[in-house]
């Protein structure tokens, strides 16, 4: 037998078992939890410290990042609101006939 | 050594073009656009349009990959009239864009562009994995301008035993930080989720690459589902808190609590003509998850079909192009009549 097509077989056995493998430990709380943990605490610290660079920049009368999400946002929000508003234009004269 | 030197060039060489079927932009709106794609020179065949809705976590190409590995150019041969949603990059201040804007508003919107511009009162809806869960839920509450509901390895039964479903209800991961902290969750992490769902995969993938690298035809499919599968947007942070709390934690469009825009989902409401496709070996949405759809909709057209193949595989293989295409065309084309007589 050509021997990259017998290392090709065995390969794909262990993969196989391997994968079965890590999917029963990445499902065990033992893992996750503590991993779910981690991330979430890691996210609370970058909310803080994110916070509290708005803070300076707020003292010092600038709009924060924050800010400006909010006011592109509300921009974005404002061309759909057209476009509904045209859409029901359009439907007008439908409904009166 | 054939293979090798065959490869090497590949990996210094230009990308593979993917995406290439012609099209136009025909709305644009935020960070997403509707495109549509140009019939082919002899016209249309079908005068239903048909809306495809990939998932907001990958690009909308994969369903027009590259030529020949393309179901929007199979469909386009076939005298189909196509539009997609192509969902774009969030931007930071999409941080705050809902649900609702999205499944509602924006999938309405595209109907809406879609239906005018073919000049049809409905189109036929295909939602591909997340897509197929934000068609659902738009069919349920607005099936006015649905002619027929295709969901293609869609999760609509979230409590399953997938790594996904079991890691997003672990309980030390709070959404709320996660949003609260990055604004939009960002694609890395969720690449590296995914990654996590196989973590021998891309070994597996680098083998099966020198096995093959003597086949041109295997190279550009497989550069081009590397480019597509590396090509990942951010997810809208308010509208993931809402996927991740209420349909994976809740499973709320099982138990019914689910609500769009204020309105109940509730799935007893589709009564257009249905088709859940599932695969097979599909490791990121279980076959269960995405089969329930057929027993929970109103309609009396439900079709279930179990498909071989994984999530991706099963819709970009050289198989596709003479197995799964035809007969998801073939769907279509069988309701075209009830569609001009309704």
């Amino acid at each position: 037998m050509n021997p990259w097509k017998t290392w090709k077989k065995a390969f794909d056995q262990w993969e196989s078992a391997t994968a079965d493998l890590f999917q029963t430990w990445m499902k065990s709380p033992m893992l996750l939890e503590p991993a779910g943990s981690a991330l979430s605490m890691s996210m609370r610290l970058k909310a803080m410290s994110d916070k509290m660079a708005a803070g300076w920049w707020g003292v010092m009368g600038l709009p924060t990042k924050r800010d400006q999400e909010r006011t592109l946002h509300a921009l974005n929000q404002l061309e759909s609101r057209l476009l509904d508003l045209e859409e029901r234009l359009e439907d007008l004269p439908q409904a009166h006939n | 050594m054939k293979g090798l030197w065959n490869l090497a060039k590949r990996l210094v060489g230009p990308q593979p073009e993917v995406g290439v079927t012609p099209a136009d932009t025909v709305h644009r709106e935020n960070k997403w656009r509707l495109l549509r794609y140009r019939a082919r020179p002899q016209g249309l065949a079908w005068s239903t349009p048909v809306l495809l809705i990939p998932s907001m976590i990958n690009r909308h190409y994969v369903l027009d990959l590259m030529p020949g590995k393309s179901f929007v150019e199979y469909l386009v041969a076939q005298g189909h009239d196509v539009y997609i949603i192509d969902w774009g990059t969030p931007g930071p201040e999409d941080r705050y864009l809902t649900f609702d804007d999205i499944c509602d508003r924006y999938i309405a919107r595209a109907l809406r562009v879609a239906t005018k511009i073919s000049r049809q009162p409905r189109a036929h809806v295909m939602g591909y994995c997340m897509g197929g869960t934000l068609a659902v839920i738009h069919t349920a509450v607005r099936p006015r301008r649905v002619a027929s509901l295709l969901a293609l390895a869609a999760p609509i039964d979230f409590h399953d035993d997938g790594l996904l479903s079991v890691w997003t209800r672990s309980k030390g991961f709070s959404v709320g930080d996660l949003t609260r902290g990055m604004g939009n969750v960002p694609w890395p992490l969720m690449q590296l989720s995914f990654h996590m769902l196989r973590p021998t995969l891309n070994l597996s993938k680098s083998v099966r690459l020198l096995d093959r690298a003597w086949d041109d035809e295997f190279l550009d499919g497989f550069f081009a589902s590397e480019r597509w599968g590396n090509d990942n947007v951010s997810f809208p942070g308010a509208a993931y808190r809402t996927y991740i709390e209420q349909l994976y934690r809740g499973n709320a469009l099982i138990d019914g609590s689910f609500s769009l825009s204020g309105q109940r989902v509730d799935l007893q409401r589709i009564k257009c003509p249905t088709l859940a496709v599932t695969f097979t070996h599909d490791h990121i949405v279980p076959t269960r998850s995405a089969a329930i759809l057929a027993d929970r909709v109103g309609a009396d057209d439900v079709t279930h079909w179990d498909c071989p193949g994984g999530h991706v595989g099963a819709m970009i293989s050289r198989h596709a192009s003479t197995g799964l295409w035809p007969r998801l065309a073939g769907w279509w084309q069988a309701h075209e009549a009830g569609v001009a007589a309704a």
